[in-house]
C-alpha cells in the first residue's frame, strides 16, 4: 500500500471544473491599421458549460465548454479616396456671366468612417478536450536531451516572459495533462454578420455623399458604394469570410484562445509539480540548542518522494506516493 | 472498491510512511531527540547511543544534540555538576491491525485504535572514586571558608583577594571558589568548566570529569485512539487525540513503575493531548479564500470540510489497515 494516497472523486473534478468555468472570465482589444482601412477589436468573454469525464482507459474528457463572448466589438475605419466634383467655370459670351460649378469633395477625412458593430451575439465558440495524466521525474542534474527539445524551448520562452517559474535546480515530481485532442473552434462568422457589417459600412459612406446631382455623379465615378467598400478592404469574396480571416489571423485571437487552452493542457507544463526531496520542515534559527545562546541554523527536513503515480478510472483521480528510506 | 465510494475526498497516510518520516527527522533534526550537557560536543562517544545524522547536518555543522545544565551536585559549596544525556532512540507508530508486541499489560491494540512505541536512553556521569578524593579536598576548603565567612573570622586581606577571583554575578556558593581555582581545576584531564552562558546565567558549574556514561533504555508503549467530542465553551466539535493505555517496560520495582506510568499519562492526558485536539474548524479548507488568494474569484462559498461520522462515514477519521484515513466532502453554496 502507498504510504500516501489522495483521491478525487469525479463529482469533485465536475464541480471544481465548474466553478474554475463559472470564475474564468477576460477582456482583451486591440487596433491595427492597414493602410486603406484600420481595424480594432474589443472583446470580452467568459466560459460556460463543459462536462467532465473520467474513463475507464485513463483519460479526461472535458468537453462542449462553450467560449460564450459578452462583448464583441469590430471597429472598422475606411480611409475613401478623395473624391472631388465641379470647381470648374464655364465662360459665356458677353453680356452673360460665366457659370462656375460648386468644387464639391466627399472623403476628405482620415479615415472617413468609423463603425463599431457589436458582433456579441453572432459568435461563439466551443472547447472539447481530452487528455491523459502523465508523470515525469524532472532530473536537474541530468544533461539536456541531444538535439531540440521542444518542451524545454517552451519552458524556457514561458518561463522567460514570467508565465512559469524558472526551471528548476532541485529534482522534480511533474504532472502533466497530456492533451490526446483538443478541438478548438475557428472564429467563423455567418453570412448575416457580414451583412450586418456591409450595411453599416455602407450607410456610413452614403451618409458622407450629398444629394443631387453630386450624389449622382460620385456613385457614376465609384461605380457603387457596395464596389468601394471591396475596394478599399480588398476583399475579394464575402464580406464574412472576410472577417473570419481578420479575427483568426490578423488579430490572432484563434493563437490566444489556442494558448489559453494548450497553457491550461500543455504537455509540456506541468499542472502540478513537487520537490523530491520534499521540505517538510524549513531551515530554522534557533538560539535555543546551545546554552550560550548563540543563533544556531538548523537545516531543512527533507523527506525523499518516490513513485509518484496519478491514476485515474471511471470514478476518481488517485494520487499515490511513497517515501523513500 | 473506489477510495471515495463514501466521500468526495479522500487522504490516507499509511504507518510505514509516517515512521520514515519519523526517522528522516531524527537524522535532519538529531537535536530535538538527544538532550546532553556540553561535554558531549568534544566526546559524542559518551552517548548512549551513536548518533545517526544525516550528511547534510555534519556539512552544515548542526549541533546534534540539545545543550542542557549539567546536573546539579546539591549541597555543594559551590556550583558543582554531573553529565548526563537523554536520547530518544527511536519512535515509531502502529495503526490498528496491531503490528508491533505490545506488552501484555495493554493486551492487544483494539480496534480503530494506534499504538506508539518510543525508546530511549539515558546516561548519567558516575564519577569515580579518585575523582571524589581529588575534588573532596576543595569542597571541604570551600566549605571551611563559607564557614568562617558566616561568623566573620576571615581575615580582611584573604577576603579582598578572594573577592577580586569572584566570578562575575557569582553567588554565595562560589564566594570563595575564585578563579585561581577554577584554573587549577581545568588543567586537569577530562575536566569540563561550563562555559559563561547568555543573559540570565549568572555563574558557572565546575563539570565533574566524565569517563564513561552509566546507561540505561527504557520503552514506552501507548496506546490510544481519536474521538469527536465537545468542549465546554465551544459549539463545534472537536477532534481529540485520547490516551487509553500506557505501559513502561521492564522499570523496577513495581510502585516505581506504576507511579512514572502515572505521572507520564498524567502529563499527557491533561497536559499534552488536550493541546492537540483541534475544533472543527481547522479541518476546513476554505477553497474560496485559497483561489482568492491565487487570483481567481469564484463567486460561490466552496469548503473542503470532513464529513460527519457516523451519518456519512462509518469512523472519520479511521485508523485500519495501518493507515489513518481520512474522508472529506466539497460543499458549494450560494454567493461568497
Amino acid at each position: 500500500m502507498a504510504h500516501l494516497t489522495v483521491a478525487l472523486s469525479e463529482n469533485v473534478l465536475r464541480t471544481s471544473v465548474a466553478l474554475l468555468v463559472g470564475a474564468v472570465r477576460w477582456e482583451k482589444q486591440g487596433a491595427k491599421d492597414f493602410g486603406a482601412f484600420s481595424a480594432g477589436y474589443h472583446v470580452k468573454g467568459h466560459l460556460e458549460g463543459g462536462g467532465v469525464d473520467l474513463g475507464s482507459d485513463g483519460s479526461i474528457e472535458v468537453k462542449e465548454l462553450d467560449v460564450k463572448w459578452d462583448r464583441f466589438q469590430v471597429t472598422l475605419g475606411l480611409d475613401v479616396p478623395e473624391i472631388c466634383v465641379g470647381g470648374g467655370c464655364i465662360d459665356l459670351p458677353w453680356p452673360l456671366p460665366d457659370i462656375c460649378l460648386p468644387r464639391i469633395c466627399v472623403f476628405s477625412g482620415d479615415p472617413d468612417i468609423s463603425i463599431s458593430p457589436d458582433l456579441a451575439a453572432f459568435v461563439a465558440q466551443e472547447i472539447s478536450f481530452t487528455g491523459r495524466i502523465k508523470v515525469r521525474y524532472f532530473d536537474a542534474g541530468a544533461p539536456p536531451p541531444p538535439g531540440f527539445d521542444p518542451c524545454s524551448f517552451l519552458a524556457q520562452v514561458l518561463s522567460g516572459t514570467g508565465v512559469l517559474p524558472p526551471t528548476p535546480t532541485t529534482n522534480q515530481w511533474q504532472v502533466f495533462v497530456d492533451p490526446q485532442s483538443i478541438d478548438v473552434d475557428l472564429f467563423d462568422f455567418a453570412d448575416i454578420v457580414g451583412d450586418i457589417v456591409e450595411d453599416a459600412l455602407t450607410a456610413a459612406v452614403e451618409a458622407l455623399i450629398p444629394g443631387g446631382w453630386v450624389r449622382d455623379l460620385i456613385l457614376a465615378i465609384v461605380g457603387g458604394v457596395a464596389d468601394l467598400i471591396r475596394f478599399v478592404l480588398d476583399i475579394p469574396d464575402e464580406i464574412d469570410e472576410w472577417l473570419s480571416d481578420l479575427f483568426n489571423v490578423s488579430f490572432g485571437l484563434l493563437d490566444f484562445l489556442a494558448q489559453l487552452v494548450a497553457e491550461l493542457f500543455g504537455s509540456c507544463v506541468p499542472v502540478y509539480r513537487i520537490d523530491d526531496p520534499f521540505e517538510v520542515l524549513p531551515a530554522k534559527v534557533t538560539t535555543s540548542v546551545l546554552l550560550s545562546g548563540a543563533p544556531v541554523t538548523l537545516v531543512p527536513v527533507e523527506v525523499p518522494v518516490r513513485g509518484l503515480s496519478v491514476t485515474v478510472n471511471d470514478v476518481e483521480l488517485v494520487v499515490q506516493a511513497d517515501v523513500g528510506a | 472498491m473506489a477510495f471515495t465510494d463514501e466521500s468526495d475526498v479522500f487522504g490516507s497516510v499509511h504507518e510505514d510512511g509516517i515512521n520514515l518520516v519519523v526517522r528522516h527527522l531524527m537524522r535532519q533534526r538529531p537535536s530535538l531527540f538527544n538532550y546532553a550537557t556540553t561535554t558531549f560536543a568534544a566526546r559524542p562517544d559518551l552517548f548512549c547511543r551513536p548518533i545517526d545524522a544525516a550528511p547534510a547536518v555534519l556539512k552544515a555543522q548542526n549541533p546534534l544534540f540539545t545543550e542542557q545544565e549539567p546536573l546539579p551536585v546539591f549541597g555543594a559549596p559551590f556550583p558543582l555538576g554531573i553529565d548526563f544525556c537523554v536520547q530518544v532512540t527511536d519512535a515509531r507508530v502502529d495503526f490498528s491491525p496491531q503490528d508491533i508486541d505490545l506488552p501484555h499489560e495493554l493486551g492487544e491494540l483494539p480496534p480503530q485504535s494506534f499504538a506508539f512505541r518510543t525508546s530511549a536512553c539515558a546516561g548519567i556521569s558516575c564519577p569515580p572514586k579518585e575523582v571524589i578524593d581529588e575534588f573532596l579536598p576543595w569542597v571541604e576548603r570551600e566549605l571551611l571558608a563559607q564557614q568562617e565567612l558566616a561568623v566573620g573570622r576571615v581575615e580582611e586581606g584573604r577576603a579582598a583577594q578572594r573577592s577580586t577571583a569572584r566570578l562575575p554575578g557569582a553567588g554565595r556558593a562560589s564566594a570563595t571558589f575564585g578563579a585561581a581555582e577554577r584554573s587549577a581545576l581545568a588543567t586537569k584531564p577530562g575536566l569540563a568548566l561550563e562555559p559563561v552562558r547568555g543573559e540570565g546565567r549568572p555563574r558557572d558549574t565546575v563539570i565533574l570529569p566524565t569517563r564513561q556514561l552509566q546507561c540505561f533504555c527504557l520503552d514506552v508503549f501507548a496506546v490510544g485512539r481519536f474521538e469527536w467530542g465537545s468542549v465546554p465553551g465551544s459549539e463545534q466539535a472537536w477532534l481529540k487525540p485520547r490516551l487509553d493505555g500506557l505501559e513502561i517496560v521492564d522499570l523496577g520495582p513495581q510502585p516505581l513503575e506504576d507511579s512514572l506510568e502515572c505521572y507520564v499519562t498524567t502529563v499527557l492526558r491533561l497536559g499534552i493531548l488536550p493541546q492537540l485536539m483541534v475544533p472543527t474548524e481547522r479541518l476546513v479548507l476554505d477553497i474560496t479564500e485559497v483561489m482568492e488568494e491565487q487570483g481567481l474569484k469564484l463567486g460561490k462559498q466552496v469548503r473542503l470540510e470532513p464529513s460527519s461520522a457516523p451519518a456519512d462515514v462509518p469512523h472519520n477519521p479511521a485508523v485500519e489497515d495501518d493507515m489513518l484515513k481520512v474522508f472529506a466532502k466539497l460543499t458549494v453554496s450560494g454567493g461568497a
